[in-house]
């Protein structure tokens, strides 16, 4: 396996957002009061409440079992949670901190996960596991869900470490090609009356964005011409209660925007192995262009002219450097996400729309 | 299946212990498993005619996904473990015995096992070293112990960190050093923490003469008086249903104790 350098997100932040996922309301990070910090401000503008049990140096040294009993007391009086996580960090886990004997103890009403996890666990998707596996035994998810969903996370680690961000030691931001360039490449296959496919293969809520270029390409579509396919993988009945909810979202508003999604690939936690089922529905369309939006390097047998729309900058100089010179970053799409509940206009669907505009005119 | 640990002050004869009861327990056919959780990995020894094993902890850093048979075969067919963890001076031994306890678990004990022994070392101090103690772990522990002040201090150290946790104490061992009065000192202490004393190991040159030779005694001097109350606490803690959450004494209590029995 490759050493790498650049740094990764952790299992604590993928337990964090899986629970996240599952609808808790509450969660509880134990350990120092910066552990997780970015993430649980985004979260709680996403509507959950996550707190931290503020280990300190002697908490370290003399355990924080209190603290955590003390703090679970406290959440349950202030917010009546239904669904609480307990995550742990790396100082309470590296420590041996006892999640389950805390929680036992505090003896609250509601039902609490203790995700034992810590950032030496391994791969990101470590911690969304354990979430799962946990969420399991208590009886949130059915088994088979924990199953599916388990394989899903392991191929998705596979994924990058094949093609993704972990296939190389080191890997220098990029912010990709301008929208400029790859819009007017757009607009220029549609009015050739030219043959296009645009797949969103995205992760979860991060769809809510990249959905926005299906959108603009129709939107594009109606004024100039021009033949479009469009393939998403956005099943509304693949995944846990919010996962569905967010393709309900996006069908709705890509329905209301005129997009008729030809091919659904999959669910919005399947990408995957829904890049797949895209790639291959699209096989025998004689397609001359593909617009694939979210985690492109999920699709097998990527093209050089294919335009690749993705969010991370480590991703986007991956591409650029393999000579995939249409790769278009939507930056910081994640951050403006949190809390979405529709369509979310990206900075390549605005270009699209404004050229067409003065196009137009 | 029964899983228990070891504790008892440093150098109390913990690991002498462990290895004749485990070896005790083989020889009634049964599938015991030797956990050793000291860094050293020295516990094990006396199952392993003296020969060291490569621990659990270094072979999951040199070869992490590697699945083959985690033990080493010893004596009747015990299969022995030693978790291992850093040298002296570097990294976190409790962390260690955490990451290794919990992979045993996860990857290699099945039902099929009649008792897993854990040999701890030295007291409960840190999260790590109480890992054995949760309760998915172990379910009963046995403090050795002496009717000399230092072994009483630390069982009802011990006692304190079981109670803390909430774990069942199955009992005190007493091995012997032939303290005057010492079977009953160990009973009254075991009384008064709401237990009782499970076995008097007395104390016989054969079990160094063993260790010499690398053996547990139920190897080394089968017929011996030594083997036999080797077999006689394998049997005992076999048959114990006796197993309370016990409640620590004030060490003056303890010199108390041992002033009414010079």
């Amino acid at each position: 396996m490759t050493d790498v350098l650049h740094p990764r997100p952790s299992p604590i932040i993928a337990a964090m957002y899986t629970l996240r996922d599952l609808d808790v309301d509450v969660i509880v990070m134990h350990g120092p009061p910066g552990c997780g910090f970015t993430a649980s401000r985004l979260l709680e503008e996403a509507g959950v409440t996550v707190v931290t049990t503020g280990m300190q140096e002697n908490d370290l040294i003399f355990g924080a079992e209190q603290r955590l009993v003390e703090v679970l007391k406290k959440v349950d009086e202030e917010f009546s949670p239904k669904l609480v996580g307990v995550v742990g960090t790396c100082a309470s886990m590296i420590i041996g901190e006892n999640l389950d004997a805390a929680i036992k103890k505090a003896g609250i009403r509601s039902t609490v996960l203790p995700i034992d996890i810590h950032a030496c666990a391994g791969p990101n998707t470590v911690g969304a596991i354990k979430v799962l596996e946990v969420a399991a035994s208590k009886g949130i998810i059915p088994n088979e869900e924990f199953e599916r969903q388990k394989e899903m996370l392991m191929r998705a680690t596979a994924l990058e470490r094949e093609r993704g961000m972990t296939s190389k030691p080191y890997l220098k931001p990029h912010r990709g090609a301008t929208k400029l360039k790859v819009a007017k490449r757009i607009i220029e296959y549609l009015s050739q009356n030219k043959r296009i496919a645009v797949v969103l293969n995205a992760k979860k809520e991060t769809a809510y964005r990249f959905a926005d270029v299906m959108r603009a390409i129709e939107y594009a579509r109606r004024r100039i011409g021009g033949y479009v396919v469009y393939v998403a993988n956005t099943d509304p009945n693949i995944g846990l209660p919010r996962i569905r909810r967010y393709s309900m979202d996006i069908l709705r508003d890509l329905r209301e925007a005129g997009v008729t999604v030809d091919y659904l690939s999959g669910g919005l936690d399947e990408y995957p192995v829904a890049g797949e089922r895209a790639a291959k529905y699209l096989e025998d369309k004689g397609i001359d262009l593909r617009v694939l939006c979210g985690l492109p390097h999920a699709i097998p047998d990527l093209r050089v002219e294919d335009i690749l729309v993705t969010d991370q900058p480590r991703e986007l100089r991956n591409f650029i450097d393999s000579g995939f010179t249409f790769a278009v970053g939507e930056i910081s799409t994640h951050s403006m996400l949190m809390g979405a509940r529709g369509i979310v206009n990206s900075e390549l669907g605005d270009t699209i729309r404004e050229l067409v505009d003065e196009v137009q005119t | 299946m029964k899983q228990i640990a070891i504790y008892g002050k440093g150098g109390i004869g913990k690991s002498t212990i462990s290895a004749n009861v485990a070896a005790a327990l083989g020889e009634r056919g049964l599938n015991t498993w030797y956990i050793g959780c000291d860094p050293k990995a020295d516990g094990s020894m006396t199952l392993l005619g003296g020969r060291k094993i490569e621990t659990f902890l270094e072979r999951l850093r040199s070869s992490p996904g590697e699945n083959r048979p985690a033990y080493v075969e010893g004596f009747n067919g015990v299969k022995c473990i030693e978790t291992g963890g850093p040298i002296a001076g570097v990294g976190c031994a409790g962390r260690g015995i955490i990451v290794a306890v919990q992979e045993l678990y996860k990857r290699y004990f099945a039902d099929n096992i009649d008792v897993i022994i854990y040999d701890v070392p030295g007291d409960v101090v840190c999260g790590g070293f109480a890992a054995p103690l949760r309760e998915k772990f172990a379910n009963e522990v046995y403090i050795v112990t002496s009717g000399e002040y230092l072994s009483l201090y630390a069982a009802n150290n011990i006692v304190r960190g079981l109670e803390n946790l909430r774990v069942n104490l199955g009992g005190l061992i007493c091995n012997s050093r032939e303290i005057r009065n010492e079977e009953r000192i160990v009973s009254e202490f075991a009384r008064k923490i709401g237990s009782h004393m499970i076995s008097f190991i007395p104390r016989d040159p054969i079990v160094r003469e063993c260790e010499n030779r690398g053996k547990t005694v139920i190897e080394g001097a089968p017929e011996s008086s030594q083997a036999s109350a080797y077999r006689r606490l394998a049997d005992a803690i076999l048959k114990n249903s006796d197993l309370r959450i016990p409640k620590p004494i004030d060490p003056e209590e303890i010199r108390a104790l041992l002033r009414e029995n010079e």
